[in-house]
């Protein structure tokens, strides 16, 4: 109920100032996981827009502006290979993981699961707060 | 498709040579990967739509970074440009202070010497620090791009890492309103300029006339020298005063209600000493005043009004500075 309110007056005070700062606090927070979630789905070989679908279809929005010179800087860092398969009607160019790429996505996994873990522990110490 | 071509064109020709052939080709067929078989000119619209502005997809597969002096090399940047800048300004304002006393003959008047003299070293000073500016910023551009270390790690300063040690070394001041060094220092140039003029104003303070077209050229002077300088023991106590106060300030560094009753006295006193000698009809040349409303048609009025404007002026300004001075000093 507290929240409520309070979100209820700054929104009276200003309402675009306000979704323009909240948006670009998620945008910060989303760039932050974005190359976790790219290198999650790179196991088997991927090309940009099956990327782009997979993606979606877990509910992951990204701009496909971003995601194309994402996973060519990925390419250049040495995380992912690339090979054009030329063998359908459409050449499409294939990005996997590296052996390297691979041993970074594991370390990012563990990373996020104790942050997660953190996170939620601190969330919930909140919630019980406000519920005094 | 021409759209499909136009975009990736539009994309391609803002990327470097050797990369551009590889995302070309990826681009067409991602778009293509958009579209359904059989596609209409509105989905490839629809598409291209979604991929967003070329120009921003350019940016943003182009690695190069978007601005000119980056947060790696910003910190050395400044320091190294505050350490240059003054000695720049100085170096330069003292060479051509010398380039001007050595060039000056003696045939322009003083004063219009000194004006020129003056124009010559800010025009230098302008041109110098926009040179300084701009080659420093060039080279630390460039050195932001190369970037020797790979690290992403700020260019060390050439400072050791701060430890709390560094606290022992810090001085907290007592108040707020902190005197900067430099208004002190300021005061007491505008003591010696004043003084300066006070005692040459019989070749300063007059009637100045270009003669065929050359420099000016001093023709006469505003005041009785003799008269002017019979008021040298007031004069000669404002120099004391002025002084002192200058030196107490420098000690006091920060404003105190003891030092603004000061500062305000002081000011008074140096007014009145001014308005004084300023009412005294024989302190001025009558060859002056008699050239002076030949040369302008001027009724005795106007000169009434001017005189009510430097009084009331004057006192309007002591009474602002001595108003944030006292304010200064009650704030903590």
């Amino acid at each position: 109920m507290k929240s409520i309110t309070v979100s209820h007056t700054v929104s009276k005070r200003g309402e675009g100032w306000m979704s323009s700062l909240l948006e670009s606090f998620m945008t910060e927070l989303r760039r932050g996981t974005l190359t976790l979630a790219v290198l999650s789905q790179l196991s088997t070989p991927q090309y940009g827009y099956s990327l782009v679908q997979r993606l979606e279809e877990a509910g992951v929005a990204i701009e496909q502006s971003t995601l194309y010179p994402l996973l060519r800087r990925l390419e250049k860092q040495g995380l992912v290979t690339s090979s054009w398969d030329t063998t359908e009607s459409r050449p499409r160019k294939y990005y996997v993981l590296s052996d390297y790429g691979m041993e970074v996505y594991q370390e990012l996994k563990q990373e996020w699961h104790k942050m997660t873990l953190e996170l939620t522990t601190l969330l919930k110490g909140e919630d019980n707060h406000e519920a005094d | 498709m021409k759209l499909i071509e136009a975009y990736v064109y539009e994309v391609t020709r803002r990327l470097p040579e050797k990369s551009r052939e590889d995302i070309a080709r990826e681009l067409r067929s991602t778009i293509e990967d958009m579209l359904s078989e059989q596609y209409t000119e509105d989905e490839v619209k629809a598409a291209l739509g979604k991929l967003g502005d070329p120009a921003v997809l350019a940016a943003s597969y182009r690695d190069a970074p978007m601005y000119l002096i980056g947060p790696k090399v910003y910190d050395v940047y400044i320091r190294t440009l505050k350490k240059t800048v003054p000695w720049a300004v100085l170096v330069t304002i003292i060479v051509h202070s010398v380039i001007g006393i050595l060039g000056f003959t003696g045939e322009e008047a003083v004063l219009y010497f000194v004006i020129k003299m003056f124009g010559t070293i800010i025009a230098n000073v302008v041109m110098v620090l926009m040179y300084v500016l701009f080659w420093f910023t060039v080279v630390f551009a460039v050195i932001d791009r190369v970037d020797f270390s790979k690290s992403g790690q700020p260019l060390p300063t050439g400072k050791a890492p701060w430890s709390p040690d560094d606290l022992e070394k810090v001085e907290i001041s007592p108040r707020k309103w902190t005197i900067l060094k430099g208004e002190a220092v300021f005061g007491l140039g505008w003591t010696l300029l004043w003084t300066i003029v006070y005692f040459n104003a019989d070749h300063l303070l007059g009637r100045y006339q270009s003669i065929e077209g050359g420099g000016l050229k001093f023709v006469m002077p505003l005041f009785n020298q003799d008269v002017l300088l019979s008021y040298w023991p007031a004069v000669l106590l404002l120099i004391g005063m002025e002084t002192c106060l200058v030196v107490y300030k420098w000690k006091a560094g920060h404003w105190t209600v003891k030092l603004a009753a000061a500062n305000t006295i002081i000011h008074v006193i140096g007014a009145g000493i001014f308005l004084v000698m300023a009412s005294d009809p024989h302190l001025y040349n009558p060859a002056f005043i008699a050239s002076f409303s030949n040369s302008i048609d001027t009724p005795a009025s106007f000169l009434e009004w001017l005189w009510l404007i430097i009084i009331a002026g004057v006192a309007v300004s002591i009474i602002i500075e001595a108003f944030d001075n006292f304010r200064k000093a009650r704030r903590p």
